[in-house]
């Protein structure tokens, strides 16, 4: 037998068998939800939702309905509030806290991309806005209560956006480490917090993962895996293990959203928005904590991003990352919800 | 049949215990060559690097057996790596113009504090170019398929992001990256230095990749 023949055939093997184990196994699909990530709200009806703005939010509140509302919200684009509820101790305190996963986020509604890049450079306030809009008149229980924004991160980006859009229907903003609020600045920070070195083994974990696992662009179980994947280590910002304490039984599995995190990043490069436009109007004092353990957030950063804000509290939660001010429970409970409750009660 | 025997045990054996991205050849290069070995170091979906094996088969169509291996860097060894083994047929050879295929088996690994993944896929590349014994310069395309992979999640993932997540065999495909490039070389009398580069795109040419290109650079002895 030559070796031309010799090497048919035994290609012809291989793929054979390679097609038979393929046969032989049980199908599970990556693309199909609650395999690989968690059921969303479209899926899991068991799940606490909303309606709001055309979209079904995956949402919950604690403490009494009529008094002061704080509203958390997330990091990302794309994560989920499942890290901030630690928060929820201040429903103990007398208030009445709300989380909800942004559109798109976490465990709420998914849209494909193009959705939100059809919107232009009105794409931020006709989902983001216009559904924390919903969401302050679906737990408003009457004209005069208070409401107070808590946003980390992203969420903090939002929250100062909303604020200076709307500033009378605001009392008070909470922010943990916006990246910046001019794109150039979130630009400049997502860059120097993703700065890993070429031959480090956090850049190959996340680079190495695309010959594994490819999502088309609306393909959100896959991709949200995928940023999973990614989000979860990050040593430049600091961040360790979320520590919730029984609050994280409120919200056992989570998940990211890849398809709203690219759009509004697409979004953020074609249109450069600013998050902090109109909040020179914005008058209540503001309370703003950045952490002492995100290499991204020197006090150089922190001074520059909340230079913007007119009447500010500027405030180092030392020995802690970008989210730690808010997800380890021990900081939480013996030094930010001091200071949030000392600010609460200031405004 | 022994030959063909020992040649593949040779193949695999390699495969497990060396390491390899890809290896360039100058099929103007090629005569009274029977083994060649490969180092090289590059961007390939990380940065990695590796050694390879081929070897020549006494055929009228030249064929060259390969087995390649490659590593990303980092400070965990063996938690990622890719191993294919498959051949490079020259197709056609016309007054210094050279088109050949290649087609090879993968199996690659990764791993991290998540989860661990094995998958079987394929990868497929033709290549044209223009050929002299001294140097050469070619146009590459190829298909990378994942057809099958293993998840296997560990506590943390369970623990942390989503505890009903469901282990084991994925299919049908799960990935697939398509790429194009160049490739060139320049060629002694025992050896070859290589370059390739180019670019990957995921398979609905839409979804951006986090490292959308490729650049390996070889150096090949042959004896």
């Amino acid at each position: 037998m030559s070796y031309k023949n010799q090497i048919l055939k035994w290609g012809s093997i291989s793929c054979l068998a390679l097609c038979l184990l393929s046969a032989c196994q049980k199908g599970k699909y990556i693309n199909e939800t609650g395999n690989l990530v968690p059921k969303t709200v479209m899926e899991d009806l068991a799940l606490p939702s909303i309606n709001v703005n055309g979209a079904k939010l995956h949402a919950q509140a604690f403490g009494p309905e009529d008094s002061t509302l704080i509203i958390c919200l997330h990091g990302g684009p794309g994560a989920n509030f499942r890290y901030l509820l630690n928060c929820k101790s201040l429903a103990d305190k007398g208030y009445r806290v709300v989380f909800y996963d942004q559109r798109g986020s976490g465990l709420s509604q998914r849209f494909p991309k193009e959705w939100y890049l059809n919107y232009g450079a009105d794409a931020i306030d006709k989902t983001f806005d216009d559904d924390l809009n919903g969401i302050i008149n679906h737990y408003k229980t009457k004209s005069n209560q208070k409401v107070i924004l808590l946003g980390h991160s992203w969420g903090a980006m939002l929250a100062t956006r909303y604020a200076g859009k709307y500033p009378n229907k605001i009392n008070g903003l909470i922010l943990g480490e916006p990246g910046g609020l001019k794109w150039d600045d979130v630009f400049k920070y997502v860059r120097n917090s993703r700065s890993f070195k070429l031959w480090s083994e956090a850049l190959n974990d996340a680079t190495y993962l695309d010959q594994f696992i490819t999502g088309n662009e609306n393909d959100h179980n896959i991709l949200d895996y995928k940023m999973g994947q990614l989000s979860s280590s990050n040593t430049i910002i600091g961040d360790i293990k979320s520590n919730l304490g029984v609050n994280g039984n409120y919200y056992k599995s989570g998940r990211d959203g890849a398809v709203i995190s690219a759009a509004m990043f697409e979004i953020g490069k074609k249109y450069k928005p600013d998050f902090s436009e109109g909040i020179s109007q914005f008058q209540p004092k503001v309370i703003f904590f950045y952490s002492g353990n995100n290499k991204a957030y020197p006090d150089s950063w922190a001074e520059k991003i909340s230079s913007t804000y007119l009447n500010k509290k500027l405030i180092k939660v030392n020995a802690v990352g970008h989210s730690g001010m808010f997800d380890q429970i021990d900081t939480w409970t013996s030094f930010t919800e001091p200071k949030v409750i000392e600010y609460l009660k200031s405004l | 049949m022994k030959k063909i025997k020992n040649v593949g045990l040779l193949v695999i054996l390699i495969a497990q215990y060396s390491n390899t991205n890809a290896q360039t050849l100058n099929w103007k290069a090629l005569d009274n060559t029977k083994h060649i070995l490969n180092v090289n170091l590059g961007l390939d979906y990380s940065l990695s690097y590796g050694l390879g094996y081929g070897y020549k088969l006494n055929t009228k169509l030249p064929i060259v057996l390969n087995a390649i291996f490659s590593m990303p860097s980092g400070k965990t060894m063996f938690d990622d790596f890719k191993t294919k083994i498959g051949g490079q047929v020259r197709l056609f050879n016309k007054s210094n113009f050279v088109g050949s295929v290649s087609i090879f088996g993968v199996y690659r690994k990764h791993q991290t504090d998540l989860v661990t993944l094995q998958n079987f896929g394929s990868d497929m590349k033709g290549i044209i170019g223009f050929y002299k014994p001294k140097w050469f310069v070619a146009a590459e395309v190829g298909f990378d398929k994942a057809i099958v992979t293993n998840f296997k999640h560990s506590q943390k993932y369970k623990d942390e992001i989503y505890v009903n997540v469901v282990d084991g065999w994925y299919e049908p495909a799960t990935g697939g990256n398509f790429y194009y490039g160049l490739q060139t070389g320049k060629s002694f009398k025992r050896a070859d230095i290589t370059l390739n580069l180019g670019r990957v795109i995921s398979q609905d040419f839409k979804t951006p990749l986090l490292l959308p290109y490729y650049i390996n650079l070889g150096y090949n002895i042959r004896f």
